[in-house]
């Protein structure tokens, strides 16, 4: 099983491009269902991802703690999810856009940044003041390369 | 942040031609001098000093060695929103001084000599002559109104202490100046060095002089009894937190309380309050809101990396604010 958490907490402004979502999840979930089962975890209303059969929404931190601990490695969006997976000493792959991974991100895991010149000047600021940008993501296959390493 | 530098701080009001030249002038010949002075000019009507023959040579002098300076015709809203604007220049280093004090030439060398890690701020002798000599206190914030302060008379030893007075060493922006006072400032660097000490650092006082030559006219002497009253009160509100603890404020997302539970047993003596207990145990915001008011803004590790211009970890940022060496 490999876990997804594809979504960051959603906007005051009840905008649902928050600028930390990955953008190409359609081509990366197949790429990933040919290595293991995929499960998407998430919470309030989100909905299951195309091709995502086993959506497991506002775990307790207990139950997400033994999914993780259960899951081969994740792939995750820069969010709570994160934090939580190096804090259980799990490692996986970060999707990371326009915030900065040397500041909100841990070097334990593999933290993947199309390039530095996609960071927002203001990374303090909130993130109704960003605008959505696709472009700023890593290609899935360069997920896969980077989860088939942890595997 | 400019890591290591020192600015000098200096708020003045009614002593253009007392005591503020011997202020700048025991600035400019210490042995080890500042990066930049910067004088912050509360006088209403300001005057132009370059006019005056005396700061005409203050001024060549310090450009003479090298001493870089800044003039700043200020708000006039007293001498803590200065103090304030100086905490946040950048600077990792802020030594304070009031336009009515003359330092030795070597205080600013002693103080920085104790600065660490671990310190928020270092204190000397603020000494008026005649003074006591002979004073024991605790430097308890609890005893404030019951005994000396230590500044008062020449100190032998480095002591560890809850507050300071007057002129001091301070590490900058991780603490905020109380604009919530009157203009008169009353307790604002009581107030400000034990904020720092509720931050989790360490305030000294150690062997250093600067003289206080205390004037009738000009500065907090100016004020009127209804504002001693009213920041009295609002330095009494202190005591409503625990004492002797580090106060530690995490109104911020569930992400961020996981990476604090990594700081959090490197936090001395933790009082906490928190939006995720279930992550870090603790009191709730709303409680921190209650008691802190608008202070609880000075919390905001967000607002905190925003102003250090951070690029380093968030976890060390955690770590900065609350003075929690790994």
């Amino acid at each position: 099983m490999i876990i997804i958490s594809p979504y960051a907490r959603p906007m005051r402004s009840g905008d649902k491009n928050h600028p930390k979502n990955y953008p190409y999840w359609n081509v990366l979930i197949p790429l990933i269902k040919t290595l293991d089962d995929v499960v998407q975890v998430g919470s309030g209303s989100e909905e299951a991802l195309l091709g995502v059969s086993d959506l497991r929404l506002d775990l307790s931190l207990k139950d997400l703690s033994e999914l993780i601990q259960q899951g081969r490695t994740w792939v995750s969006v820069d969010s709570f999810f994160q934090h939580y997976c190096w804090d259980q000493n799990k490692r996986g792959v970060v999707l990371w856009g326009q915030s900065d991974p040397n500041i909100f991100g841990h070097p334990e895991n593999i933290n993947l940044l199309k390039s530095r010149k996609h960071l927002r000047e203001k990374q303090f600021w909130l993130w109704e003041q960003t605008p959505y940008d696709p472009t700023v993501f890593v290609q899935p296959g360069e997920v896969i390369q980077a989860i088939k390493s942890l595997i | 942040m400019k890591e290591g530098k020192v600015l000098c701080s200096i708020s003045t009001k009614g002593r253009y031609l007392t005591t503020l030249p011997l202020a700048i002038q025991s600035v400019m010949m210490q042995t080890k001098m500042p990066d930049k002075l910067v004088i912050f000019d509360d006088n209403d009507p300001p005057e132009d000093m370059r006019d005056v023959q005396l700061y005409q040579y203050l001024f060549q002098m310090m450009n003479l060695k090298g001493l870089d300076w800044e003039w700043v015709y200020a708000e006039k809203k007293g001498q803590h929103y200065n103090h304030d604007k100086a905490n946040k220049m950048g600077y990792e280093w802020v030594w304070r001084m009031d336009d009515d004090t003359v330092a030795e030439y070597d205080t600013l060398e002693k103080l920085f000599s104790y600065t660490g890690p671990d310190i928020g701020a270092i204190g000397g002798s603020i000494l008026t002559p005649p003074f006591m000599r002979g004073i024991t206190a605790s430097g308890k914030i609890e005893n404030i109104d019951l005994e000396q302060n230590l500044q008062w008379d020449y100190i032998s030893k480095v002591k560890s202490v809850d507050h300071l007075h007057c002129s001091f060493l301070y590490r900058a922006g991780i603490h905020d100046y109380e604009l919530a006072l009157s203009r008169i400032a009353h307790r604002e660097e009581t107030l400000f060095t034990y904020g720092l000490k509720q931050k989790g650092y360490q305030i000294l006082v150690v062997p250093a002089i600067t003289w206080h030559l205390k004037n009738k006219a000009g500065g907090i002497r100016d004020g009127v009894r209804e504002m001693f009253e009213h920041d009295e009160k609002i330095f009494k509100r202190s005591f409503d937190l625990p004492q002797d603890s580090t106060i530690v404020v995490l109104d911020c997302g569930m992400g961020d309380h996981i990476v604090f539970k990594h700081v959090l047993p490197d936090v001395k003596n933790p009082f906490v309050f928190s939006c995720y207990p279930n992550i870090v145990p603790g009191q709730s915001i709303a409680e921190a809101r209650a008691l802190l008011g608008d202070k609880i803004d000075q919390y905001n590790i967000y607002r905190k990396m925003d102003e250090w211009n951070w690029k380093g970890s968030l976890e060390d940022a955690f770590r900065k604010l609350y003075g929690a060496k790994k």
